[in-house]
């Protein structure tokens, strides 16, 4: 039932998609009320993608890693893609609030999961702080209200306009809505939330929530500054600017330096989110359509890439342990599944021609001919940064001896004991492996996700 | 002329790669595949060579830029110069890794194969952007070559590999987006994008110093060099055509890329760009030199001569005039051929009795006669000496030089050429004249003073004289024959390989 839920939404999607490339954006209006109270649907080539990536997300990660599959947690799950579908093709900031809560319930339970006391703690974080995300978004879309009466995302951005950009109003608007989804999106410094929630939350759910979670949150900041607040609002305002310039690169800093610390697979990996989330929040700083492109593409990059590696992570756990020494020698025994993630590490650090890269260098390139060096200088430090981590990772994988085994517990091959449940070692490397193929595709193919985005965003900046 | 040729001059060995990795269990299999794969890939590049225009294989777009590869003559005298080393060293390695009986070796074949593949995009990259993929590529390949003993040391070493390319590697990535905005595209072009020449000059500046740094770094400019006596921890042959030849030449050939095809001659000298990289490659050369004087240990002393052999080619390009850039490319070839003897001969040395320090082969030189005659003659060719390929290119370069105004670039070459007899001098008189277990001067190096000894095999109290031509293993000796022959025809017949012509037309193709 679950399943076939899923691949209809994938199906919906998909035709979704193909209806904006042939007709243009689509939106629609619920019970034909009009747009002022109604609530409105919109969905152009930029929400398309979103779109698509949540649905076969959704589905995908189901048929292939969901464990204990049991009547409410699949309704938690479909309430969850139902919530993150909504914040990506609402047109009102309003309804952005309420499927983000509706997203953000589905997720806490889902964190919280079937048992353990670890989890309920970290769930119980993630529910206090997520709140209080949602709520900061909320007073800022309650200021954009008193300031411009509107929440149709249509009408709010000439209406911002004619309020006048610089108007307290109106910049309170955008940092208390900035600030709460920065909280979802766990930017440096409102991150501790994440690397607790995603490192004990069961491995499907981890996997769900590091693809989409913050992605989701990221798309919808993208949208409201470029498509709401609009480029004329960071130019009437440079402290804004420098603002998002300077979130972004304490960001990457402090999230690759926190990246480097962690010995834990999953940490690590929640880690280099907020490294790449600081990387978003740099591209929309810099506000050129170069940018934004790389923003978008650097969004998609790391969806696709951690949902894979928590996949990765959740079956290294069950057969290896949880931590990087435990790593070593799985090259040599899974060599497929070794290279699948090396390859997906490689897109996180950036090295062509995955689509890591490509959503790097257009952020560079934007923002080398912006002329902002301080946001070029830290693209290519986190480069850096993240070769270190992802060369810590794969050097594991491939060369480093496996350590004697204490007692002889823990090993890949089968040691007598009960064998761990959870989905086969090839269903896991399938599922790394298609991730693997898809980042190099996307990276092939980011010339054309480039054009394809490029009406709406070249509409935007 | 499109066509599928330089595609298939990195797919072959990249192909390779995972074959020679999954024939693990079976060691012939392993070995025929290299050799295959190493055959193959020379003839691909020969196609290459006989073809009438340049080739050029496009491969689509990454985030708007294009990717593609293009066989012109420079791309194709570093291909065919490293797939013609590549067969050698195949053989050399497979009668190397079964006399030491080195573990892994299958990672080992796996990895040399990547990394030729890597080279060979490099070489026929189009683009800043392309090479810059390619540059990655190899450093990725070769780390696995560097660790490859495994030990504490191995991994330090890989550690400062990997932070130094690496690091270079970002400063690269800066200086082509500069350029990509600077010029609006960063495909080669010969004597110089236009569009740079009247870009603004600072910009430019800083784009060309990046690119400098960053290329510089495998071209072991110093102060950028110090990986490369590190990287020595890694087995012969791997020092021999990767440490020698591949990877220390893409980076000269990635400076060659910028300074005659990114930038242009031209345009470099009007930016007032020569000259300080002019003086880094003249200070590089001084400076190793020296230092290369006071090694005992063979392969450090070999990857100082090699510091210091990078820079006069280094020196070439930055000076370039034709002739010195004609001396370069021409340089780039002569120094593989000599260099990968020397090393190979050390390899022999390791191999056939365990020793690594200059002061523990006194008299080596009769157990193993024909290879130290070998190493004998390629090191006359790097000192310079006539009828050895060295001579050529070091006249070209010299004759380059003189034609700037300022001559001081001249007696660099010329004592750079002295420093090298005696760094080699006392080696090759050690192994003849020097008895082993002799503590007189004629068995200790001259400058050096004697490492702690490994001791060795057991058991050579004194060297034997074998059999002619049963020294050593036929895997061992006879590349070493064929590289410093090679050494030699290049320095008698210097025309009779391609090498001579396609530099030529590289020249012509750069100057116009």
């Amino acid at each position: 039932m679950t399943t076939a839920v899923l691949l209809t939404h994938v199906g919906l999607a998909v035709a979704a998609a193909a209806l904006v490339a042939a007709t243009g954006p689509v939106s629609y209006v619920l019970g034909g009320l009009p747009a002022a109270v109604g609530i409105g649907l919109l969905l152009d080539r930029v929400s398309a993608l979103f779109v698509v990536l949540v649905a076969v997300a959704g589905a995908g990660f189901y048929l292939a890693v969901r464990e204990g599959r049991t009547g409410p947690g699949d309704a938690l799950w479909l309430l969850l893609v139902a919530g993150l579908t909504g914040v990506v093709v609402t047109a009102d900031v309003f309804n952005l609030y309420v499927f983000l809560e509706i997203s953000g319930l589905a997720a806490y339970a889902l964190v919280a999961g079937r048992a353990g006391v670890d989890r309920a703690i970290a769930a119980l974080r993630y529910l206090l702080v997520g709140t209080v995300g949602a709520t900061l978004y909320l007073l800022g879309v309650a200021y954009a209200y008193v300031a411009t009466g509107t929440l149709t995302m249509a009408n709010l951005g000439p209406a911002l306009a004619a309020a006048g950009h610089s108007s307290t109003l109106v910049v309170a608007a955008y940092v208390l809505i900035a600030l709460g989804l920065g909280v979802k999106l766990a930017l440096f410094p409102l991150h501790g939330w994440k690397p607790p929630a995603y490192a004990t939350a069961p491995r499907d759910v981890a996997a769900l929530l590091a693809t989409l979670g913050s992605t989701v949150a990221g798309y919808a900041l993208v949208r409201l500054t470029f498509d709401v607040f609009g480029v004329e609002f960071l130019q009437a305002v440079p402290g804004v600017r420098l603002g998002l310039i300077a979130a972004g690169a304490a960001g990457v800093l402090a999230g690759g330096y926190l990246t480097l610390r962690q010995d834990g697979l999953r940490r690590l990996l929640s880690y280099s989110s907020i490294l790449q989330f600081g990387l978003v929040m740099l591209a929309l700083g810099v506000a050129t359509p170069a940018a934004v492109t790389g923003a978008i593409l650097l969004l998609l990059a790391n969806a696709v890439a951690k949902g894979g590696l928590f996949v990765a992570a959740g079956h290294a756990e069950r057969a290896v342990g949880r931590s990087l020494d435990d790593l070593a020698g799985v090259g040599r025994e899974a060599p497929l599944f070794a290279a699948s993630v090396a390859v997906t590490f490689a897109s996180l650090v950036g090295l062509p021609p995955t689509v890591g890269f490509a959503g790097k260098w257009y952020v560079a390139v934007g923002a080398v001919a912006a002329g902002s060096w301080g946001a070029a200088t830290v693209v290519l430090v986190s480069t850096l940064v993240s070769l270190t981590y992802a060369g810590r990772v794969v050097e594991r994988l491939y060369l480093a001896a496996p350590a004697p085994e204490p007692g002889g517990a823990g090993d890949v091959a089968t040691d007598g004991g009960k064998p761990p449940d959870g989905p086969s070692r090839r269903r896991v490397t399938a599922v790394v492996g298609v991730v693997a193929v898809a980042l190099v595709v996307l990276g092939l193919g980011s010339t054309a996700v480039g054009e394809w985005v490029a009406p709406v965003v070249e509409g935007w900046a | 002329m499109s066509s599928l040729l330089p595609l298939l001059a990195v797919a072959v060995p990249a192909l390779a790669a995972p074959l020679i990795y999954l024939a693990r269990s079976r060691p012939t299999i392993r070995e025929g595949l290299t050799l295959a794969a190493a055959v193959a890939t020379l003839a691909v590049v020969w196609l290459g060579v006989r073809a009438p225009d340049p080739l050029v294989t496009p491969l689509g777009s990454v985030a708007g830029v294009t990717f593609a590869l293009r066989a012109d003559a420079a791309g194709l005298l570093f291909a065919l110069l490293a797939a013609t080393l590549w067969v050698v060293t195949s053989v050399y390695s497979i009668g190397y890794l079964r006399t030491v009986g080195e573990m892994n070796q299958s990672r080992y074949f796996a990895a040399f194969a990547a990394s030729i593949a890597a080279t060979m995009g490099v070489a026929f990259a189009s683009n800043l952007f392309t090479l810059f993929v390619f540059y990655e590529l190899l450093t990725l390949a070769t780390y696995p070559l560097v660790v490859h003993a495994g030990t504490p040391e191995a991994y330090r070493a890989g550690r400062t590999y990997v932070a130094y390319t690496l690091g270079g590697g970002v400063a690269v990535l800066a200086g082509i987006v500069l350029v990509a905005v600077l010029a609006g595209g960063t495909a080669f072009a010969p004597g110089g994008m236009a569009a740079l020449a009247t870009a603004d000059p600072t910009l430019a500046r800083v784009a060309f110093a990046l690119l400098v740094v960053g290329f510089g770094v495998k071209t072991a400019l110093v102060p950028l060099h110090g990986w490369l006596p590190a990287a020595m921890v890694a087995p012969t042959p791997v020092s021999g055509l990767l440490h020698a030849v591949a990877v220390v030449k893409s980076g000269v050939f990635a400076l060659a890329r910028t300074v005659l095809y990114t930038f242009g001659p031209e345009t470099t000298w009007a930016l007032d760009l020569g000259v300080p990289l002019a003086v880094a490659a003249a200070a590089t050369m001084l400076g190793a030199g020296l230092v290369g004087l006071r090694q005992d240990n063979l392969k450090r002393g070999l990857a100082y001569s090699t510091i210091g052999q990078l820079s006069y080619i280094a020196l070439g390009l930055a000076v370039a005039t034709p002739l010195a850039v004609f001396g370069a490319f021409l340089h780039v070839v002569a120094h593989a051929f000599m260099k990968i003897t020397l090393f190979f001969v050390v390899g022999v040395i390791y191999a056939e009795t365990g020793e690594k320090y200059v002061s523990d082969v006194a008299g080596i030189g009769r157990r193993l006669p024909a290879t130290m005659v070998a190493f004998a003659v390629a090191a006359a060719g790097l000192v310079g000496f006539p009828l050895v390929a060295g001579f050529i290119s070091k006249f070209h370069l010299v004759l380059g030089a003189a034609e700037r105004p300022v001559l001081l670039f001249v007696a660099v070459y010329l004592v750079a050429g002295l420093l090298k007899l005696l760094y080699f001098w006392p080696i090759v008189y050690v192994a003849f004249f020097g008895e082993r277990d002799d503590d007189s001067a004629a068995s200790r190096h001259a400058f050096a003073s004697p490492r702690a000894t490994d001791g060795g095999y057991p058991g050579a109290t004194s060297w034997e004289c074998p059999a002619l031509g049963r020294e050593a293993s036929p895997f061992l000796l006879v590349p070493v024959l064929v590289t410093a022959g090679g050494a030699v025809l290049l320095g008698v017949v210097p025309t009779a390989l391609p090498f001579w012509a396609l530099a030529e037309a590289a020249v012509a193709e750069v100057f116009g």
